[in-house]
């Protein structure tokens, strides 16, 4: 029996003749939905940054968390359906805690992107006394950045459980156009300063209102400081010098 | 009773335990750091071999000396080589020393209510470059030090460590201080010391000494070339080494 | 606990060239509590031999007037002083005769030996609780701190040590071992016996 393309959509974990899984690949496109999300390594240290979506004037926009921290040395920035990104941060929370009460060190940014990626393809039908877990794949990505041994870094996770490490990175709705921007502008020997007014640069060409320190969050990673997401009062200061 | 029955109740236990004897000592030097036992391996009057190793090198810059019920001790480092090849693979680099003294904590106290009846001391080289020793107590309390005797005769040992390595009950000349770190031969004088002095007055020790030498990366061997008995251990050259030195000891 | 663990101590006796040295503790404690840092348990029995008595502290007293007495009568009946060798017999003799019932000392025994030619030979011995001699050509140990004092002895005497040097091999030894040793400690005394003199010094050691 032959079956159609639309049976095959049905199995989270069913291949179709052609090799594809249809479930993974529409979360994948789930996420060019999300608001824009911005990554930037520099020698100093990652920024990221996100464009927040204040749907009505009356919705309290510190409210919107779209960057949150993994550890002191490691957070990271997402897209898609942000609920699901609970999931995935509290577990790479919970490696990177468990991580370092057994080893009494910081854990590596590879490692701890490499853990999130393991549960990504988690999901299915729940087989004889394993614990159900997902049943469809995450519908988000994640710019995770951090600093550790080998220096600042900035990965890309995707709801395949792929990971790929980049110099900068846009994902979400406006990522094409943020992208070649980034790829025109970035250059080795940035500072931390520089990357900050990039990302905001980048964020201000693909946000269609107007950015102010309302709709938009700054975060950075640095060597020194670890990761903190930057204040408002900070924030403005970085966009008016803009 | 002919019957088969008992006139009165009955108990039995298996003990789980034994003692092993031997003694492990360490000593850590500015970049260098010095991890020995002697290879007796006893149960009460009865010496079952006169070489069972008690000191292990687990990487480059890490050396494991276990002491106590051998059976445990095996099993422990066959562990803890297992994790660090599992660390290895997840994180693509050699486990540092202080990690690997988290990670022993950590499988030390797993067993908290059936322990490895052993006592650790791990030495090596620190990320910073510096000697390291690490000890431990069979449920994973553990310290950083500078020297350390456990075993049969850790009683008779440590006090010699006390006196000589941290000049305990020495005053220091007039406008001068004892040194923080003492040189290799010096460490390894005292090593070969302890271990003859133990060995005279204490029957669960004697018979071989091995002497692990684990040197910071870019110290060079001065000091040691001309040892007796020497044999390199490390993979590469241009990283920390491991050093072992096998004597004998008295088997009386 | 052992009996001979209740009030702690320590004792050492070392030789050297031409002379002895002995040494002690001064603690005296009740299990873990200490009750005092002014406890001898040395005592000279003559200009030339002396005696250290760690263990069971009522023993102490006891087995030191013992021995005065008998070393007394020794000396009335035998009008000479006793020899280091007699004296060591005589603990033994007196300790053997309580072999059922023993006090609970372990004596060590120090002096110098008069010999043929009339120089003095160093002698040093200890003997179990009921009287087995130990002679020794190096050094002998007793106490709560026993198995650390031959641990740092074994490594840190050597043969025909001067007068000085043997003290300070004996100190560092007894204050080195009792500092591992929570019955043992709260100061120290040596004696070093040499064929002209005897010196004593009281040390300070750790107080904990």
């Amino acid at each position: 029996m032959f079956l159609t393309r639309s049976e095959y959509d049905r199995g989270v974990n069913t291949f179709s003749p052609e090799g594809r899984l249809f479930q993974v690949e529409y979360a994948i496109e789930a996420i060019k939905l999300g608001s824009t999300t911005v990554g930037v390594r520099t020698p100093e240290g990652v920024v990221l940054g996100v464009e927040k979506r204040v749907q009505s004037p009356l919705l309290e926009s510190s409210s919107i968390e779209k960057i949150m921290e993994i550890d002191a040395h490691l957070g990271c920035a997402m897209s898609g359906l942000t609920a699901d990104a609970r999931t995935m941060v509290d577990h790479a929370r919970v490696t990177a805690q468990n991580h370092a009460f057994t080893y009494d060190e910081r854990i590596r940014i590879e490692s701890a992107t490499q853990a999130v990626c393991d549960l990504a393809l988690r999901f299915g039908e729940s087989v004889h006394d394993e614990e159900a877990l997902m049943s469809r794949p995450f519908g988000v990505a994640l710019l995770i950045a951090g600093v550790d041994e080998g220096g600042p870094q900035l990965f890309h996770t995707d709801p395949s459980g792929t990971f790929v490490r980049y110099d900068a990175k846009a994902i979400g709705s406006g990522s094409e156009a943020a992208q070649s921007e980034l790829q025109d502008k970035w250059h080795s020997q940035m500072t931390l300063r520089e990357a900050h007014l990039l990302t905001l640069r980048v964020l201000k060409q693909v946000m269609e209102e107007k950015l102010d320190q309302h709709n938009v969050q700054l975060a950075q990673v640095t060597p020194s400081k670890g990761f903190e997401i930057l204040d408002e009062v900070k924030l403005k200061e970085i966009i008016d010098a803009m | 009773m002919p019957d088969g029955s008992f006139s009165h109740p009955q108990q039995r236990q298996f003990n789980p335990y034994s003692d092993n004897g031997g003694t492990i000592l360490a000593i850590a030097g500015a970049d260098f750091t010095v991890i020995a036992g002697d290879t007796r391996q006893s149960e009460g009057y009865s010496i079952q071999t006169r070489y069972a190793p008690k000191v292990f090198r687990l990487t480059d810059r890490a050396v494991l000396a276990v002491n106590g019920f051998a059976a445990d001790g095996n099993m422990f480092v066959k562990k803890v080589k297992q994790r660090l090849e599992w660390y290895r693979h997840a994180h693509a680099k050699d486990m540092p020393l202080r990690a690997i003294a988290r990670l022993i904590q950590t499988m030390l106290y797993a067993q908290r209510f059936f322990p490895y009846y052993v006592y650790n001391i791990l030495g090596g080289i620190e990320e910073d470059g510096s000697g390291a020793v690490y000890s431990f107590d069979p449920v994973g309390s553990y310290e950083r030090e500078a020297c350390r005797a456990a075993g049969a005769a850790q009683s008779l040992v440590q006090p010699f460590l006390d006196n000589q390595i941290y000049f305990k009950n020495q005053a220091a000349a007039p406008n001068q201080s004892h040194p923080a770190h003492l040189p290799l031969p010096d460490v390894l004088s005292i090593v070969i010391d302890s271990f003859t002095s133990a060995t005279e007055r204490h029957i669960e020790v004697g018979d071989g000494l091995e002497i692990y030498v684990v040197l910071a990366k870019g110290r060079s061997a001065q000091g040691l070339e001309g040892a007796r008995g020497i044999q390199e251990l490390s993979t590469k050259s241009d990283g920390d080494r491991v050093f072992v030195i096998r004597r004998e000891l008295k088997k009386d | 606990m052992s009996i001979m663990q209740y009030n702690g101590g320590s004792v050492i006796a070392m030789v050297g060239k031409d002379c002895v040295a002995i040494a002690s503790d001064l603690r005296l404690g009740s299990q873990a509590m200490g009750i005092s840092s002014h406890f001898e348990k040395i005592f000279p029995m003559t200009d030339r031999v002396y005696v250290g008595l760690p263990g069971l502290a009522t023993d102490v007293t006891t087995l030191h007037h013992q021995f005065r007495y008998r070393l007394n009568m020794y000396t009335i009946k035998e009008e000479r002083e006793i020899e280091p060798e007699t004296f060591a017999h005589l603990v033994s003799s007196t300790l053997y005769e309580k072999r059922f019932g023993p006090y609970f000392i372990e004596p060590v025994i120090a002096g110098l030996q008069k010999t043929a030619s009339g120089d003095f030979k160093p002698y040093i011995a200890a003997t179990d609780l009921i009287g087995c001699l130990n002679f020794a050509k190096d050094f002998v140990v007793a106490g709560t701190a026993s198995d650390k004092l031959f641990g740092v002895a074994e490594g840190l005497w050597e043969p025909d040590l001067e007068p000085e040097d043997l003290f300070e091999t004996i100190a560092q030894t007894l204050l080195n071992a009792v500092d591992r040793d929570a019955y043992s400690g709260w100061g120290a005394v040596v004696y070093v016996l040499t064929k002209d003199k005897v010196i004593k010094r009281e040390l300070k050691g750790r107080m904990d």
